[in-house]
């Protein structure tokens, strides 16, 4: 039509002839019959990928990301409910399995390499003595001394500012102390041991270190302290025949939902920066045969969350550090009394991982990514998981978001988890003093609290 | 009781004074700390609490009014990154207080959960001058005859006369000087929640049972004038309206109604913000009123940071 168009354009003197050029007859310039596609509401495949196929379509030309998230989770089936702290044995190869992402034992390379310096005149005198409180005067005393000559930052090019690691021991001391010594506490109440004094022992302690570094990391002074907050995601992921009812042998995908409640959890306005490429390989996932039923993992029908510990409004939408205490039904005696030790470490990974992917997920979530739009850039937050005395630290990086059964068919990308063995970080509390106080687990918690973008 | 500070104000022989103590609304003007650029985050905080933070469509009062309370806390705290020896402080939460004393032979005392306290290493300086302190001697304590002022007290057989606030002192305890007391009235039904007036008698009590407590801690049960007086803070809110308190301490001879009196400075029912709408309200199909925080006042948030920043600064 186009062509026939410009042709009597380019010939504009030329007298025209009572016929027509003989070719082919113009086309209409509209169809005359709809497009044949497959029907809306027949019982078939076609019909049901067309219907599919317009749920995509009204999620993808949503307005808001609020619209958004309330189609994709507005239809509510039995799904099974994904629990972070679990007791199941080797739930960490399950949950790798339902999240594909791969597990790499240590810490990114990128947060390896940073390690800000430590001032070694701090340390050395205080490096065999553990801090007491009675010596409090002189090591106070000292430790100012100290700070002012560490905190001036130095004008060497990329050399970041000595970290003082007496100041930071004693804050992390003063709070462990103030907790389970000094404050007059009732007994704990039964199998609330978690609530009597590692409880309010982190909280303590990441809130004096977050306004301590707020002066290295102008990220944490924009940030958002949440205690107790709510983590929700729901996916899809795999598929399954149906094993009886009226719909026996139809095929459905497994749908799955995390509700977590980490016990801190630092939210903040930009994003951190990734650990490794998007489209990285660095390891396998692996491939469960069995339904999730076996784990055992048990299904529900309630409402699809997505949620990041605020709503989609809140400026501070990208996260930086949660904070896991592990309750009393999971401590390491038990599981020493049950002859289950390698279950420990399970335990700190699986809760990592979950959580961390649910909290990246919804984070993409609410940025307008799902499981049809796949990200574009690499979601990456920390976590620290404790049982009041052993820290695990883990590093997620999220880089696809796409697991169902469809869009997972040609998705090269897999979702990378770093994480460490649970270190102990001190031995045992007693009479105001703290015994055999680890310094690498206190620098590895200030050096996840000093991530940040590299701009700022 | 309806005049609750004024009872409070006769059982632990106090003179009342409208208005933050000079000492803190220095704090307040001074445009050097920078309380400007709060203001901004000091909003984000309290639309976080009222309208965020839930899955739901608006959080209850016992939701908001403790995340409200954190959120303003963790940006004090923030602060000390400009202000270094702000790290000497810690929070103490559930803390139990207790602290007796005699009023016209009449035995006091003050038990229970305080709320939050806040310690510090360094005591805050006395707020009042000297000549101030010794013209409370001319005050006269107003009497509320015939009601006795023991009214709506408790009357409960004491066993162990008990002083002290929660914290073992003789162990060495860094954090040794009761700094600032919260008071959170987060109870969804209005009748659970302390009044106004109520509420500032509260923080009256609270607030010299922790300086009495620690007075005597620091100079011996019997009772005189201190040569240094004791200062505590006390700041109450429901989740909008704020209370902030300043009491001093002059003297631990509460048996006599005259001689130098206890100071208190009381700025009371500072709103931090009219309303938080969750969700838009549309009448006729035309929005009256959007989603947010409507009337936001930075002076009531400045107030805050003031009292959290005396004493170090």
């Amino acid at each position: 039509m186009a062509a026939l168009g410009a042709r009597r354009v380019l010939r504009p003197g030329r007298r025209w002839f009572s016929e027509t050029v003989p070719g082919a007859p113009s086309p209409p310039a509209s169809p005359l019959y709809p497009p044949v596609v497959a029907s809306l509401t027949a019982k078939s495949k076609a019909a049901k990928s067309r219907r599919l196929q317009r749920f995509n379509q009204r999620v993808h030309a949503a307005a808001t990301v609020e619209e958004k998230l309330r189609l994709y989770g507005k239809l509510q089936r039995p799904k099974y409910t994904v629990y972070p702290q679990t007791f199941a044995l080797n739930a960490d190869r399950w949950y790798r399995s339902f999240t594909k992402t791969v597990l790499v034992p240590g810490m990114p390379p990128r947060a390896a390499a940073a390690k800000p310096p430590v001032a070694a005149a701090g340390t050395t005198p205080e490096a065999g003595r553990a801090p007491e409180p009675g010596s409090d005067a002189p090591r106070a005393a000292q430790a100012p001394g100290a700070a002012d000559a560490a905190k001036t930052p130095e004008p060497a090019a990329g050399a970041a500012p000595n970290l003082d690691m007496g100041e930071l021991r004693s804050l992390a001391c003063d709070a462990l102390l103030q907790e389970s010594f000094y404050q007059n506490k009732k007994r704990p109440f039964l199998y609330r041991d978690q609530d009597h004094t590692p409880g309010p022992f982190l909280t303590q302690l990441v809130s004096t270190l977050a306004a301590f570094l707020s002066s290295r990391n102008p990220l944490l002074a924009d940030s958002s302290l949440d205690l107790n907050p709510e983590v929700n995601y729901y996916w899809h992921h795999g598929e399954e025949v149906v094993v009886h009812g009226h719909r026996k042998g139809r095929v459905d995908s497994l749908r799955f939902q995390i509700d977590d409640n980490p016990h801190l959890q630092i939210r903040v306005p930009k994003q951190l920066p990734e650990f490794v490429p998007l489209e990285s390989d660095l390891g396998d996932v692996p491939v469960i045969d069995h339904k999730p039923s076996k784990l055992p993992l048990f299904k529900k029908q309630y409402e699809n969350k997505v949620f990041i510990g605020s709503k989609v409004a809140d400026p501070c939408c990208y996260g930086h550090t949660q904070f896991h205490l592990l309750p009393d039904k999971l401590k390491r005696e038990r599981f020493i009394r049950q002859r289950l030790e390698d279950q420990i470490e399970v335990v700190y990974r699986s809760n990592g991982i979950a959580s961390l992917f649910a909290w990246t997920a919804a984070q993409a979530m609410y940025q307008g990514f799902w499981s049809e739009a796949d990200v574009t850039r690499p979601f990456v937050s920390q976590a620290v998981v404790t049982d009041g005395k052993y820290f695990a630290f883990f590093c997620y990086q999220l880089n696809t978001l796409a697991l169902t059964a469809e869009t997972i068919k040609n998705n090269p990308r897999k979702n990378i988890c770093w994480g460490t063995e649970s270190k102990p970080l001190y031995d045992v509390v007693e009479d105001g003093n703290v015994k055999g106080f680890n310094d690498e687990v206190l620098l590895q918690l200030v050096r996840f609290l000093l991530n940040r973008p590299k701009e700022l | 009781l309806f005049p609750g500070v004024r009872q409070a104000q006769w059982l632990t022989k106090t003179k009342l004074v409208e208005g933050l103590p000079p000492a803190v609304q220095g704090v307040v003007d001074n445009p050097a700390h920078g309380l400007q650029e709060l203001e901004e985050r000091a909003k984000h905080a309290v639309s976080h609490a009222r309208l965020w933070d839930t899955a739901e469509v608006a959080p209850r009062r016992e939701q908001y009014c403790p995340v409200l309370f954190e959120n303003l806390i963790h940006i004090c705290r923030l602060m000390s990154g400009k202000y270094p020896s702000l790290s000497k402080r810690m929070l103490a939460r559930n803390c139990r207080i207790a602290a007796t004393w005699e009023r016209e032979s009449i035995l006091l005392q003050v038990r229970g959960l305080s709320g939050i306290l806040l310690n510090s290493m360094t005591p805050i300086p006395p707020v009042a001058s000297k000549e101030e302190i010794l013209a409370t001697k001319e005050h006269v304590l107003e009497t509320f005859y015939p009601i006795a002022p023991t009214i709506d007290l408790q009357e409960v057989n004491v066993y162990k006369e008990l002083n002290d606030t929660g914290q073992c002192f003789g162990d060495g305890y860094p954090y040794s000087h009761p700094h600032t007391l919260f008071f959170l009235e987060s109870a969804n039904v209005r009748t659970n929640r302390f009044r106004p007036e109520q509420l500032r008698a509260k923080m009256l009590m609270f607030a010299f049972g922790n300086a009495l407590a620690k007075a005597k801690a620091l100079h011996g049960n019997d009772p005189k004038v201190l040569e240094q007086p004791v200062v505590v803070q006390s700041v109450g809110t429901d989740g909008q309206l704020f209370q902030f308190m300043v009491f001093q301490l002059n003297t631990t001879d509460l048996a006599s109604n005259d001689g130098i009196k206890n100071l208190v400075w009381i700025d009371s029912d500072r709103n931090l913000y009219e309303k938080a709408q969750c969700v838009p309200e549309v009448k006729k199909r035309v929005v009256t009123k959007p989603a947010g925080i409507s009337g936001f006042q930075p002076d009531t948030f400045k107030k805050f940071l003031a009292l959290y920043l005396h004493g170090t600064v």
